[in-house]
Parts: structure tokens; sequence; C-alpha cells
């Protein structure tokens, strides 16, 4: 996995950098989380509420609510589309987003509208890497500090 | 960053507004809006939750009704507390990207003009990281981050006094010994600017100190300012939303396993089923010491008076498997009680079960 200023930031999906979210597309179905970065600035996450299986959600809106012991924030979609799951998990063990930010910390399942009008301008891969980079820099963030 | 920051000072307000106004300004922000401070004080009591808790395990809604006291939920995190017209509260509302990245960096920036304040007035306060602020080992308000809309939000205040007794009264707690715990707690280690200084000192005076240590601290100008109509609209809309149960009701999530009363200082219980009963221990951690414990259950320790014996004992002992059973070992040996069905293990079973997490305070 690719680091960035000690931040995991895998190279196979895309990212909506400024907000620390990622997405990742499988069929027809997207996947969307929250990346090593926003786990680090949040710290232990002690509540995840996502958004009800079901309800549309447009673009740049809040798929959930991240709780942690010092910070409260939504997570925003970089696509908009019907939530189709939501991870269950996370009610149990929210510090699941902490421990895998990527796989098992996972917060929504989306059925996309428009994918490719809505991702347009959402970097991957390489890209990425870059625009993370050049983000995490000017903010100032590092992981694992 | 030439842009003078806009002081908004709402005076005292009705204690729903007292929570909706910051987050109207926070939801109503454009990419003109003018980072803002804002002060503001409740006109009658409430208490206010945070974001995930389940009101009904955290509040006592039968008592807050008997005593006319709304509760009221907020967006930022963290855990219930009793305000009242005796805070004046310092929400910062900024765009993103104008406070610190890092949370520890912003919350040590959103700390500093709250402990100069305090100096100013002659309270020895000092930052606690990564949000409390101190005095002498005293915590001095409470303080939280959120991002809610497109803007970075801070909240907290200045403590002219606090009422603990209320505060004591409102929290939904485990057991009436529990409930004794946290008013010990929050009367020893919570402290106000009647407690340092005898009288409080003035509105005026305070706001004008605050003020201008924001000022320092930001290294911008502050101006007094008007919210715009576009902010109170929505405040007005807010006070809609927020005073409903549908709201009040909606969230939860956050597993709570004691009280915090400062980041040192954590009220907790715990219980043990032993062949011979159950043990509920009922603790004041400190430092990750037992500070104090007191035993409840259906267990039998003879003579009865060993009970406080034990109690005693183990004062000061960190809350380690090894130290923890090392006293009651020693208390077995001095002491040679009776208790049938419960070995020296069971004690230290339902002292360890302290040690969880994660909690919530004030």
């Amino acid at each position: 996995m690719a680091q960035v200023r000690g931040c995991n930031i895998p190279e196979d999906r895309y990212y909506w950098v400024e907000k620390h979210v990622w997405i990742i597309r499988d069929g027809d179905v997207a996947t969307v989380g929250i990346t090593d970065v926003a786990q680090n600035l949040a710290k232990k996450v002690v509540a995840v509420t996502p958004k009800k299986a079901g309800k549309a959600i447009k673009a740049g809106k809040s798929v959930a609510t991240v709780e942690s012991g010092k910070w409260v924030g939504p997570v925003l979609t970089p696509v908009g589309g019907e939530v189709v799951e939501v991870n269950a998990a996370l009610a149990g063990d929210p510090e699941l987003v902490n421990r895998d930010p990527y796989g098992e910390g996972w917060i929504v399942r989306l059925k996309p509208d428009d994918w490719d009008g809505d991702m347009a301008n959402m970097p991957e891969g390489a890209a990425a890497l870059t625009a993370y980079e050049s983000f995490l820099a000017a903010e100032g963030i590092e992981c694992g500090r | 960053m030439s842009h003078p920051i806009r002081l908004v000072d709402c005076g005292s307000v009705p204690a729903l507004r007292s929570q909706t106004v910051f987050h109207a300004v926070a939801y109503a922000m454009t990419p003109e809006t003018p980072d803002t401070i804002l002060l503001v004080a409740p006109g009658e009591p409430y208490v206010s939750v945070g974001f995930h808790q389940d009101v009904d395990k955290e509040v006592d809604l039968d008592r807050c009704r008997e005593l006319g006291i709304p509760v009221i939920r907020r967006e930022v995190g963290g855990g219930a507390v009793y305000l009242d017209g005796n805070q004046l509260f310092c929400q910062w509302i900024f765009q993103q990207g104008r406070l610190p990245a890092m949370l520890e960096d912003r919350f040590a920036l959103y700390v500093t003009p709250l402990v100069e304040t305090y100096r100013s007035l002659g309270v020895q306060a000092e930052y606690r990281p990564v949000n409390d602020v101190h005095v002498n080992g005293r915590k001095i308000g409470g303080t939280g981050a959120a991002l809610i809309g497109s803007a970075d939000v801070l909240v907290g205040s200045l403590m002219f006094d606090f009422d603990v007794d209320t505060m004591a009264q409102v929290l939904q707690v485990p057991s009436e010994k529990f409930r004794d715990k946290v008013h010990q707690g929050l009367r020893e280690y919570m402290t106000t600017l009647r407690r340092e200084l005898g009288t409080p000192p003035g509105r005026d005076e305070v706001v004008r100190a605050y003020v201008d240590a924001c000022s320092a601290a930001l290294g911008r100008a502050v101006e007094p300012g008007p919210l715009t109509a576009a902010e109170t609209a929505m405040a007005e809309e807010l006070d809609g939303r927020f005073a409903s149960d549908e709201w009040l009701f909606s969230a939860g999530g956050l597993r709570k396993h004691g009280v915090k009363i400062h980041e040192d200082v954590h009220i907790r219980e715990a219980v043990h089923k032993a062949p011979g009963g159950l043990i509920r221990a009922t603790a004041q951690l400190r430092h990750g010491r037992i500070a104090d414990v007191a035993f409840t259950g259906d267990f039998t320790l003879q003579p009865g008076s060993l009970v406080a014996s034990l109690e005693r004992e183990l004062r000061g002992t960190p809350l380690e498997a090894a130290p923890v059973g090392a006293c009651i070992d020693r208390f077995y040996d001095r002491y040679r009680p009776q208790s049938p069905g419960l070995e020296p293990g069971d004690w230290s079973e339902a002292l360890i079960k302290l040690a969880a997490s994660p909690e919530t305070g004030p």
C-alpha cells in the first residue's frame, strides 16, 4: 500500500482528497469510506451513524456521521445515488474505521446515479497519491504523529 | 489572513437558540461568510446532550421534566452537560482551511484565549491537552469540535459558575451510589470563576479580555458584526428541528461505561457475578488509580465492617491486575474474612472491569 506523509493511500480506488473520503466501484455498486488520513485526524472513533438503506443521497452530501473522542463530522459522498447497504458491523465496533479504514471499516454502499458525471474530477491511482501528497503538505498533516 | 473575524455577541437568548445559533451560522455558511466568533448565554437552564448519545440512557428525563429543564441535542460530540446563564459560550465557526488541520493544534489554538482570559482575571488556568482547561488540577469548562455543513466549529465556554448539584441530578446513572460519586467528583474536580475568585467578574470585563485574547491568538482583527438575514432564518428553522422529539431521540449508538469528570478523573461502575453473589464496584478513578471505591451487591463478607476496610485498603492502588490482586491478597491474609462463594479473584475481577472504556462526560 502506498504511503504519503505516513498515511496509507491504496492506489486501487478514487479519492475526494479535501474531504478525506475514498470510493471504489464494483459493478453497479460503489463503496464509500473514510481515509487513513481522516481516521488519523479524528483519532479513536466512538460512533458511526450511516444514513438508512433506501435513502437517496445527492453528490457532495453526507452518507454518515462519525464521532471520535474529540470531533464529530459528516462523511460526504462524491457520487450521488441510493444507499443500498450500510456497514452494520460499525454499530457494535466503530473502531473498525480506525483499524481497517479501507476494508472492514467501509461505511456505506451506494447505487450511483451518474458515476461518470460525479466522478469526473476525482483522482485515482498515481494521480490520487500526487493530489493527496500536495494537499497534506499544504495543510501540514502527517499520520501517526 | 487579512480578513477580520466577525464577533457576534448574542447576549442572553432562549435555551434552544443558544444551541441553534452556532449551527445556523455553520449551515448558512457561504464562501463569503467571515470566520465568526459567537458569544451567547442561555436565558434559562437546559441539558445539552452529545450528538450520538442515547438520550434516555444518559439523561434522567423524568427528573428534567420535574425540574422544568429542557433537553437539547447538539451536533457536537461528547457527553450530557447541564448548562445555564452562568456560562458564556464561545463558539468559533470558521471556513475550512483557516484553522490548523491537526485537531491537537486546533484545540491548542482554541483553548489559548480561554486560558489567557482566565489569567487576565487572576485565575491561574492552564491548557490540559487535548482539549481541557485546568486550574490546579480542576477542570474549568469543556470544549468540542465538529464539522457542521462546510464550517469547522469549535465550542467551549467561560465558566462564571456551575451548578454541580443539578448536574448530578439530571444524569441517568446506574445507581444512587454512582450518583453520589459523580456529585463528589464534580465538587472536587470542577471549578469556576466564582470558586476561584469569590465573586465572579462582570460579563463585559470577561468579554473584553476574551476578544483581545482571541485577536492575539489568531493574529487577526476581531470586529463586531450582526448575523445575516440568512443566518437568522436558518436559526429559526433549526429551532423547530432541535425542539422536536424526532431530533432528540434520533441518534444514539455511543456506548458508555461511566462519567468522565475530566481527563484524569473518571466515575465508573462494574458488576461481577461470583458463585457467592453479585459484586458491584462503584469507583472514582484518578490518574489510573482507584481513588475511592464502594462495594454493594448481595455478597457476604464477614465481619460486615470489613467491606469498609477493603474499600479503604484499595485506595490509591493502580487499576491493574497485579497491584489490585496483591492488595486483595494482603487484605485476606490480614483479616481472614469469611466470604462464602467469593474468592479474592472475584473482587479483582469486578475491579478490573472498571477499566473498560469508552465513556462520555461533561
